[in-house]
C-alpha cells in the first residue's frame, strides 16, 4: 500500500514538473523554475515555516496563540540587538529567548490565570509592537544608522555555502563543478526545471537555513516518538485524560508555549539576521499570521506545515524575483486545473468537476487579460488559500480537540 | 522503566486482609460537605460496591482515594501502610487503577498511545512502541479482548472503549480497580461481558471497587457493599442480606414512593403521527431512515436503542431542528413545515438527551431558567415582566418539588437531580400536547427519579402523549404503554412491555435479533 502510494505521490511531482516545464517553454519564461526564484522561495519559505512550526508546538499541547506576530517581533528585535552586539549566532541566540520571552507570557496569562487565549495573544500583539518601539528609542536612537523604527545595522553575516559538486561549492580549496547551474543553463524539458530547482535549494545557502529545516524533522520525531512528545500531545487532546494518567498538563503547557515561543523568535531572527541586516519596524508583515494558516493549511502536521510554507514561500519569491513570471503562472494554474478537471470528470464527481472547471477558466482568463498583478492581491494569496482549504476539507481537519480550552488542574468534569 | 505487565497472584489461598482502609474521611467544598466521617475497609480480592444516590459523595470518596483531591481530614491505609496521595500518580504507584464514568480517552490519539500515556516504556526518552505494542496484545488477550493498538480511539464503540480504559490500568500493574458508573453506558449483554472479565480479575487477587447506583447490578456482582447517604457511610451489608427495595431505602433514606398504575384508559385520538421520517445528513449516512409511528392520547410511546443508533436524530427531527423527509403531524396538524418555536405552540414540549448542554444555562438563576420557552408569554411587550416570571418559577419550584433556597440562584448550585425537576417542571408547566422525553432521569438519583416519573405519570393521565427515549431499560419497562427498538437508525421491533425484559430489549439492540 506505501509503495502505491509513494509511487502515486511520484507521478504527481513529475507531472507537475512536466505541466510547469511546457508552461515555461511555452512562455519562455524562465524565472519560473530559475534557481534565483527557487532560492528566493526558500529564503522566504523559512519564517513562514517556523512561525507554522511554533503553532503546531503551541496547538498540539493545547494552546491557541494568536500571539505568534508578537513573538517574531520580539525575535526580530532581540535577534538584531544580539547580532549587532555579538554577531550573528548570538542573535540568533538572542532572536530565540526574545520569542521564548513572549511564549512566557502567553503561558503564564493562558495556563497560570486561563486568560482567554486568543485574548492573550492579540495583547501580546500589541505588547510587542509598541514594547520594541520603545525599547529602540531607549537603545537605537542616536546610534549611526538606527532609529525608532530600525536598528543600526549589523556587521557581520551569517556564513553561506554551496552544496560541492551539484553547485560548485568548495572542498578544501577546490572549486567543485557547478553541475546543477550547468543544467539549468542547457534549459530541456524537465531536465532544466530540476537543474533550477536543485540549484535553487542547495547553492547560496544559509546555515539557518538549514537549522530551520531540520526543525521539521526533529519536532515530528520528538512528538510523535518520545515520552515527552506523546505527553505533550496527549494535553492537547484530552488535558483531563492526561492529568488522570498523572501528566503534569500544567507544565506541559508551559514547554510547549516556550518551545513555540523560541520557535517564533528564530522566525524573527531569519528576518533580521538572515534575509537583512538590521531590524526594522513592521519586519515580520504578518508572516506569523500566515504562519497559523500554514499549520491550518497542513492539518496540524509538520509535513503539512512544510508543504504550505513552500507554497507560500513559492508564490511570494516569484513576485519578488520574477514578476514578469505571475502571468505564466496563471497558466500553469489553468493547466493543473484543466487536469483536474478530466480527473474529475472521470471519476463523475460533480462539486470537483465544478470547482475544477471554475478554477480553469478563472486561471485562463487571468492569463489572457492580466498584465500586472496587484501586489495586495499576491500578499493576500495565503488567506485565500487557507480559506479555501477550511472550507473545503473541513471534514478531513484533525486539529488537537482541546486545543483553545482553558485547562484548571483537579476540576470537576 | 518499570514493569507495567500484571503478575496475577496465583496462590491458591488468597490473603483476605484489607487492602484499602479509609478512616474518618471528611471533605467539604465551598458551601458543601461532601464527605463527613467516612470509614471502610475494603478486603483483598472482592468486588466492594459503594452505592449511592448522586451528590450522596461516592465521587469525591473516589477521588480522595485516587488522589485527585486531598481530604481535610482522615487517612488512607494501602495494604496497611499509612499513605498521602498527592497527586494520581502517587495513587497509581501504589498500585490503584480509575476507570472513570466518563472516559478519559483521547479521541486522536491510538489506543496504544492512550494506554501507555503517562507510564510510557521508554529508553533514554525515546517510546519502545514495539515492546507496548506487544505487552499490549498480551494483556488484551488474557481478558479476552481483540483490538488493533494501533486504531485510533475514535473509531471504536462504547464497550471497546471501555475495555481500552480496563487496560490502561491494568498496563500500569493495577491489582485495585476503581469502576465509576461502569455499566451506565452498556447494554445487557456487554454487561455480562463486562462482569465474567471482572470476576476472572478477582480470582487473579484484584481488589475491584465498583461504583453505581444500579442496584440490581450491584446486587449479583459484589461481595460486600457500602451504602453512602449525604457524604456519610450509612450502612455496609452482604448482598445476599438486603433485597433491591432494603438498599433503596437505605440510599433515600425514606420509603420509596409506589409505581402509580393508571387512571385513565390510553385515548383515541392520535397526538403524534411520524409517515416515513428520515434524517438526511449530508456525505453520511441517513441517521434515521423510514420511521413510522402514531402516539395516541394519554400513552407513552418508549423508544430504545444502543447511543447512537437515531434517537436524538429522531428527537431533533420532532423538534424541527434538522432537514426531514417525511411527515410529522402534531395533534392532527401538519407540522413537517413549520419551524421549532411553530411546533412547541402547537403543544410539543422537549426534555434534552443533556441537561448542561441543552436544558439549562448553568451560571444563569433559576427564574431566567424557568423562562426559556415562555418568553413570549411572560413578556410584556418587548421587555420581559420579571415579577410574573419569578412568580412562575416559584410555582415550578413548588410543584415540582425542586429542593432550592429560592428562585435566584444560578443553576449550577443545584444537584442533578433538582436540576432535572426544574427541567422537566418548565416543560410540564404549559400542560403541552406532546412530551418528547428524552433521558428524562439520566444521572440523577432514586428520589428524584421517582418524582420525574410521577409528574409524567400524573401529565400522561391528563392526557398527554409521551415519546420516552431512555436508555434505562428498567424506566422504558416500567412506564412505556408500548415499545420500539431502534438500531442502527431503523425501528427493528415493536414490543409488549409486560412481555418484554431487559434481555429480550438488549437482543433487538444490538440487532442480535
Amino acid at each position: 500500500m506505501t509503495n502505491s502510494k509513494n509511487f502515486r505521490l511520484l507521478v504527481a511531482i513529475f507531472g507537475a514538473l512536466a505541466i510547469i516545464s511546457t508552461v515555461r517553454l511555452w512562455t519562455d519564461q524562465d524565472g519560473l523554475t530559475s534557481s534565483g526564484t527557487i532560492g528566493t522561495a526558500l529564503r522566504l519559505t523559512v519564517p513562514i515555516l517556523l512561525a507554522g512550526m511554533a503553532g503546531l508546538w503551541a496547538e498540539r499541547c493545547g494552546v491557541l496563540n494568536i500571539g505568534i506576530e508578537g513573538m517574531m517581533i520580539f525575535g526580530t528585535w532581540a535577534g538584531a540587538w544580539g547580532a549587532w552586539q555579538f554577531g550573528p549566532w548570538v542573535g540568533l541566540l538572542f532572536a530565540i529567548l526574545g520569542g521564548m520571552f513572549g511564549g512566557l507570557v502567553h503561558s503564564i496569562a493562558t495556563v497560570r490565570f486561563n486568560i482567554d487565549q486568543v485574548i492573550s495573544g492579540v495583547v501580546i500583539n500589541l505588547f510587542a509592537f509598541f514594547g520594541v518601539r520603545y525599547l529602540s528609542e531607549l537603545v537605537y536612537v542616536g546610534k549611526k544608522g538606527g532609529g525608532i523604527s530600525q536598528s543600526p545595522p549589523q556587521k557581520w553575516a551569517l556564513p553561506r555555502f554551496d552544496l560541492p559538486i551539484l553547485s560548485g561549492g568548495e572542498i578544501a580549496g577546490w572549486k567543485s563543478p557547478d553541475f546543477l547551474g550547468w543544467l539549468e543553463l542547457r534549459r530541456w524539458f524537465i531536465i532544466g526545471d530540476l537543474g533550477g530547482i536543485g540549484r535553487g535549494l542547495t547553492h547560496n545557502i544559509s546555515w539557518a537555513t538549514v537549522i530551520a529545516l531540520v526543525v521539521v524533522p526533529v519536532s515530528t520525531w520528538v512528538l510523535w516518538r518520545t515520552r515527552f512528545g506523546l505527553r505533550l500531545r496527549s494535553s492537547g487532546e484530552s488535558p483531563v485524560a492526561a492529568e488522570s494518567l498523572g501528566v503534569d498538563v500544567i507544565r506541559l503547557r508551559y514547554y510547549g508555549l516556550l518551545i513555540s515561543g523560541g520557535l517564533a523568535g528564530l522566525a524573527g531572527g531569519t528576518l533580521s539576521i538572515v534575509a537583512s541586516s538590521y531590524y526594522r519596524q513592521g519586519q515580520t508583515a504578518g508572516r506569523g499570521f500566515i504562519g497559523l494558516a500554514t499549520m491550518i493549511f497542513g492539518n496540524w502536521r509538520p509535513s503539512g506545515i512544510m508543504t504550505g510554507a513552500m507554497l507560500f514561500g513559492y508564490a511570494e519569491g516569484i513576485k519578488l524575483v520574477a514578476s514578469d513570471s505571475i502571468t505564466a503562472l496563471f497558466l500553469f494554474i489553468a493547466a493543473i486545473s484543466g487536469v483536474f478537471l478530466i480527473y474529475a470528470i472521470i471519476r463523475r464527481k460533480r462539486i470537483q468537476v465544478l470547482i475544477a472547471l471554475v478554477a480553469f477558466c478563472l486561471s485562463a482568463l487571468a492569463y489572457q487579460t492580466v498584465d500586472t498583478v496587484p501586489e495586495s492581491l499576491t500578499q493576500s494569496l495565503p488567506y485565500v488559500v487557507t480559506l479555501i482549504v477550511l472550507a473545503t476539507a473541513n471534514q478531513r481537519l484533525r486539529p488537537p480537540a482541546m486545543a483553545g480550552v482553558p485547562f484548571r488542574r483537579g476540576e470537576p468534569h | 522503566m518499570r514493569s507495567g505487565s500484571v503478575k496475577p497472584n496465583q496462590k491458591s489461598t488468597i490473603d483476605k486482609s484489607p487492602v484499602v482502609e479509609l478512616a474518618n474521611i471528611s471533605k467539604s467544598f465551598p458551601g458543601v460537605v461532601a464527605n463527613r466521617d467516612i470509614s471502610m475497609r475494603i478486603e483483598r480480592a472482592t468486588i466492594h460496591a459503594i452505592v449511592g444516590e448522586n451528590g450522596a459523595g461516592k465521587s469525591t470518596l473516589m477521588k480522595i482515594l485516587y488522589g485527585l483531591h486531598q481530604p481535610d481530614s482522615g487517612t488512607i491505609s494501602i495494604n496497611g501502610v499509612l499513605t498521602q496521595f498527592k497527586s494520581p500518580s502517587e495513587a497509581i504507584a501504589a498500585g490503584i487503577g480509575m476507570v472513570h464514568q466518563h472516559f478519559m480517552l483521547a479521541d486522536n490519539l491510538t489506543i496504544l498511545e492512550n494506554i501507555i500515556l503517562g507510564y510510557e516504556p521508554t529508553s533514554y526518552g525515546v517510546l519502545s512502541l514495539s515492546d507496548a505494542r506487544k505487552r499490549v496484545k498480551e494483556l488484551a488477550s488474557s481478558i479476552g479482548v481483540d483490538l488493533d493498538p494501533d486504531l485510533p480511539i475514535s473509531e471504536l464503540g462504547v464497550g471497546q472503549r471501555q475495555r481500552v480504559e480496563i487496560l490502561k490500568v491494568l498496563f500500569r500493574g493495577a491489582d485495585i480497580l476503581v469502576l465509576d458508573e461502569p455499566t451506565a453506558v452498556l447494554v445487557p449483554q456487554e454487561v455480562d461481558e463486562l462482569f465474567v472479565n471482572l470476576r476472572k480479575l478477582v480470582a487473579n487477587g484484584t481488589t475491584i471497587l465498583f461504583i453505581s447506583h444500579k442496584l440490581d447490578e450491584v446486587l449479583s456482582i459484589s461481595d460486600e457493599i457500602t451504602v453512602i447517604r449525604q457524604g456519610s457511610t450509612v450502612a455496609t451489608v452482604a448482598p445476599n442480606a438486603v433485597d433491591r427495595l432494603k438498599l433503596a431505602e437505605l440510599m433515600v433514606g425514606s420509603d420509596l414512593p409506589g409505581h402509580g398504575e393508571r387512571a385513565t384508559k390510553i385515548g383515541k385520538n392520535i397526538q403524534l403521527s411520524v409517515r416515513d421520517l428520515t434524517v438526511i445528513v449530508k456525505n453520511h449516512k441517513n441517521p434515521v431512515q423510514n420511521v413510522s409511528f402514531d402516539i395516541f392520547e394519554s400513552e407513552i410511546l418508549g423508544i430504545v436503542g444502543v447511543d447512537g443508533n437515531g434517537q436524538f436524530e429522531l428527537c431533533e427531527a420532532l423538534l424541527g431542528l434538522v432537514d426531514i423527509q417525511g411527515a410529522v403531524e402534531i395533534g392532527g396538524i401538519d407540522a413537517s413545515n413549520l419551524n421549532v418555536r411553530e411546533r412547541l405552540d402547537q403543544g410539543l414540549a422537549y426534555i434534552p438527551f443533556d441537561r448542561h448542554r441543552e436544558g439549562l444555562m448553568l451560571s444563569a438563576s433559576l427564574w431566567e431558567n424557568a423562562l426559556l420557552g415562555h418568553e413570549v408569554s411572560l413578556s410584556r411587550g418587548p421587555m420581559i415582566d420579571f415579577d410574573a416570571a419569578k412568580k412562575s418559577c416559584r410555582e415550578i419550584v413548588e410543584q415540582f418539588g425542586v429542593t432550592t433556597p429560592n428562585e435566584l440562584v444560578p443553576a449550577f448550585v443545584l444537584s442533578g437531580g433538582n436540576q432535572q425537576k426544574l427541567v422537566v417542571g418548565r416543560n410540564l408547566a404549559k400542560a403541552p400536547k406532546v412530551l418528547v422525553a428524552a433521558h428524562p432521569t439520566r444521572g440523577i438519583d432514586v428520589g428524584a427519579q421517582a418524582a420525574v416519573w410521577e409528574e409524567i405519570r400524573r401529565s400522561r393521565d391528563a392526557g398527554m402523549s409521551v415519546l420516552l427515549v431512555s436508555a434505562d431499560l428498567e424506566e422504558v419497562l416500567g412506564l412505556s404503554d408500548r415499545i420500539l427498538v431502534m438500531f442502527d437508525g431503523k425501528i427493528s421491533a415493536e414490543l409488549d412491555p409486560k412481555k418484554a425484559t431487559p434481555q429480550i430489549l438488549g437482543k433487538y439492540m444490538t440487532g442480535a435479533q
